[in-house]
């Protein structure tokens, strides 16, 4: 029972909103934002309490403390979008859906859950699904924006269509192995040629789901269409989900074939970095260029993941963490900035500095992060990824993350010295941000400026990644 | 030919031909009857196979369910004499080319692999196993994804719901 | 083999059921065509679960039981799609892919 209890957490969780939902009268219905934000924060912080690993039914589920810490990290992402998403939702066109919004995006982290600790492949899918369809849902959420609707119809199709293509491999996969569960299916993998289709469908559909080049052309329309918060929700939550259970699987059921993918991995790791780059370069829409940047994020996480080896996972982790809070930090200046004045382009953020400067100062230290400058957090966790690559002597592919790191400065400082150094006739007026707004930006700027001075988390991560294989 | 295998060939024959005519045919309401046709002769191949509850499910949730939601859909945004746009042709070139190439792969590979023989008589699976699988908590039970599968409804109707659902005004 | 029907055929038959709905994504323009596709997508693999299951391990139900929840989640997955798409006719009237802006794949 108590293995579970992150997923039960939450499930209570969404079955309070729903009966609160139901019992509350229709005035109150904005006291359900306090409400949820404190529940999630006490399942949070809930979740930090050792307790009991190990498996259940049969295997299909299973958890080790290197997955509480994903769930953990996954957890406070969540956390900091409902935050952010407060001022969002006490807007007048959405108040008949506060709890919907939360039940929904509830439910799509417990599918991420299960996800990652999935111990067969029909609760890998099961979770996958649960995982994107609820946030389809979100995306489409802005019921009288044309955009939200496409951003909808365009997540749902292709998470259909990279299921379909998924569900291909594995069904390849149990046909020439002959059960689902993980722990049978690894050590008989022989690289077969109908093994080796099954795992070029799997990775494909897995590609779709992270966003990777050459399967990103979704993403920019859906990030750009989505409500900011679903939007920020998508490219950290969504993401750092799916690049967990990426890097379980490859390297606990494919195992055996890991020459293999690391090939594959290696050529769309370069392709992810160097294409997603360029595109961010040439984007004026701020929720655009936070996506493609995102994208070029994901291909460097890759290179965490093709070292195989415990450091390269404690490094990925770690990585996924302060990612978590630099993105999340860029998209609440951005959505406090979309909430009281509507703008999203880069050019308005001209001149934004002599208006908001605390704003500004939070914009630069996550977009500062983000391109990985010392002393902040982003440093480290480039540099902790670069490393295990370099352990595996992968140097060539070291030089190509460096120009890339390079290249993400220049568009990185872009932002920055509109704020700073443009001067604008019109620049956006001083706005006063709401309690909930500068609750989140101060979690973010702490998180950046913490992890990258204390080293015990990285220690630590480091040290229950030893037990990884189950 | 043994009366199984005309079955089959007769199914897959009915399976191919409509599930081509489903994504060609430019009146609307015809690809999702093709579609309904397709989804028939599936069940009808799990039939054969013995897999009865099965195929009673695809019957009801795919065949009954799921067609009858997009032809409800369908005559709700669509008019029935109106025809569908056709894609240009080189798009449907480059396609078609795309899924021919892509399907010769993947059979040449099933081709060349040899799979294992096993038993050539497999018991029957009566409605008892299946309802003991799917409430066991112990290997090949199924009661976790029951769980799961029941809060993907439940996300799927409320999203659902938030989104089609008109304003209170 | 069952009952004199090779396994190869079953698989044959849902590759290309498989790519006829992918070929069917690509081209089609009116969004509920291309839900169809999906549906076409979802049966294929369907098959070869089932057909994996009975005629080379059949001594439990695996294929069988991820058949069904693959059901059960592509109900779930075309009654959102349905709900977007039924919202997005109701701003434009019209669900052509054109309408809703270029979809860029």
């Amino acid at each position: 029972m108590l293995i579970m209890r992150h997923e039960l957490l939450l499930v209570a969780i969404l079955v309070i909103l729903l009966l609160v939902e139901i019992f509350l009268p229709e005035k109150h219905k904005h006291r359900i934002i306090p409400l949820a934000i404190i529940l999630m924060g006490v399942v949070t912080a809930l979740g930090f309490i050792p307790g009991p690993t190990g498996s259940l039914f049969g295997g299909m589920y299973s958890t080790s403390n290197l997955v509480l810490i994903m769930k953990n990290i996954l957890n406070i992402g969540t956390l900091v979008i409902f935050i952010q998403s407060a001022e969002w939702l006490k807007k007048d066109e959405n108040r008949e859906k506060i709890s919907e919004y939360f039940i929904v995006l509830l439910s799509s982290l417990i599918g991420m859950f299960y996800m990652i600790s999935s111990g067969d492949f029909l609760m890998f899918y099961l979770g996958l699904e649960l995982a994107t369809i609820p946030v389809a849902a979100a995306a489409a959420f802005e019921r009288f924006k044309e955009k939200s609707a496409e951003a909808g119809v365009k997540l749902i199709f292709m998470s259909a269509l990279s299921s379909g293509i998924l569900l291909y491999g594995i069904s390849m996969i149990y046909g020439t192995i002959g059960t689902m569960y993980f722990q049978d299916v690894a050590p008989k993998f022989t690289g077969s040629s109908l093994q080796v289709i099954a795992f070029i469908f799997f990775f494909a559909g897995m590609a779709f789901k992270i966003s990777l080049v050459p399967f990103h052309l979704w993403a920019a329309d859906v990030y750009e269409g989505a409500p900011i918060n679903v939007t920020s929700y998508l490219s950290v939550v969504s993401k750092g989900a799916a690049v967990f259970i990426l890097m379980i699987l490859l390297y606990t059921v494919f195992t055996k074939i890991a020459l293999m993918w690391r090939d594959v991995v290696y050529i769309i790791a370069i392709l992810t970095m160097t294409v997603g780059n360029l595109f961010a370069m040439r984007q004026r829409n701020i929720k655009r260029f936070l996506a493609f940047s995102s994208i070029s994020q994901a291909g460097f996480i890759l290179l965490g993941i093709i070292g195989q080896s415990q450091l390269g996972m404690t490094t990925v982790i770690y990585f996924v963490l302060i990612y978590l809070f630099s993105n999340l930090g860029a998209f609440g200046v951005a959505t406090a900035i979309s909430n009281k004045t509507g703008k999203e382009t880069i050019d308005d953020y001209d001149g934004f500095y002599r208006t908001n400067p605390l704003l500004s100062l939070a914009m630069m230290l996550s977009l500062f992060s983000l391109a990985g400058i010392p002393p902040l957090a982003g440093f480290f966790g480039k540099f902790f990824l670069f490393t295990a690559a370099a352990k595996q002597g992968l140097f060539i592919l070291i030089v190509i993350a460096v120009l890339n790191t390079i290249i993400s400065l220049y568009y990185y400082l872009l932002v920055i010295k509109a704020m700073f150094l443009n001067k604008s006739d019109q620049p956006i007026a001083y706005f006063k941000s709401d309690f909930y707004t500068r609750l989140g930006l101060l979690i973010c700027s702490a998180g950046i400026i913490i992890i990258g001075f204390a080293s015990p988390i990285y220690e630590w991560i480091l040290q229950l990644s030893h037990g990884l294989i189950y | 030919m043994t009366n199984y295998q005309f079955m089959f060939f007769l199914l897959s024959a009915i399976i191919i031909i409509f599930s081509i005519l489903t994504v060609t045919t430019r009146r609307i309401l015809r690809a999702a009857t093709f579609l309904l046709f397709v989804l028939v002769a599936t069940a009808g191949l799990y039939f054969m196979l013995r897999f009865n509850f099965l195929a009673a499910i695809q019957l009801t949730l795919y065949a009954g369910g799921i067609v009858v939601l997009i032809i409800f859909s369908v005559l709700l945004t669509s008019h029935i004499s109106q025809k569908l746009e056709k894609a240009s042709i080189s798009k449907r070139i480059l396609a078609a080319i795309a899924a021919i190439a892509g399907a010769v792969l993947c059979i040449i590979t099933i081709l060349a692999t040899e799979f294992p023989t096993v038993t050539p008589n497999p018991p029957e699976t009566d409605i008892h196993t299946i309802g003991q699988a799917l409430l066991s908590t112990d290997k090949f039970g199924y009661s976790l994804p029951f769980e799961v599968i029941s809060i993907l409804l439940l996300a799927a109707m409320i999203g659902s719901i938030i989104i089609a659902k008109k304003r209170k005004d | 083999m069952f009952e004199g029907i090779p396994l190869t055929w079953f698989l044959i038959l849902a590759t290309i059921m498989f790519f006829i709905g992918i070929y069917g994504f690509l081209i089609r323009k009116n969004l509920i065509t291309i839900l169809m596709s999906l549906e076409l997508v979802l049966n294929s693999v369907n098959i070869n679960f089932v057909a994996f299951n009975k005629l080379l391990y059949p001594e439990h139900l695996e294929g069988m039981f991820f058949t069904v929840f693959v059901v059960a989640v592509a109900a779930a997955e075309a009654s959102v799609a349905i709900a977007i798409i039924i919202n997005i006719y109701r701003r434009l009237d019209k669900i052509d892919v054109e309408n809703i802006d270029e979809m860029k794949y």
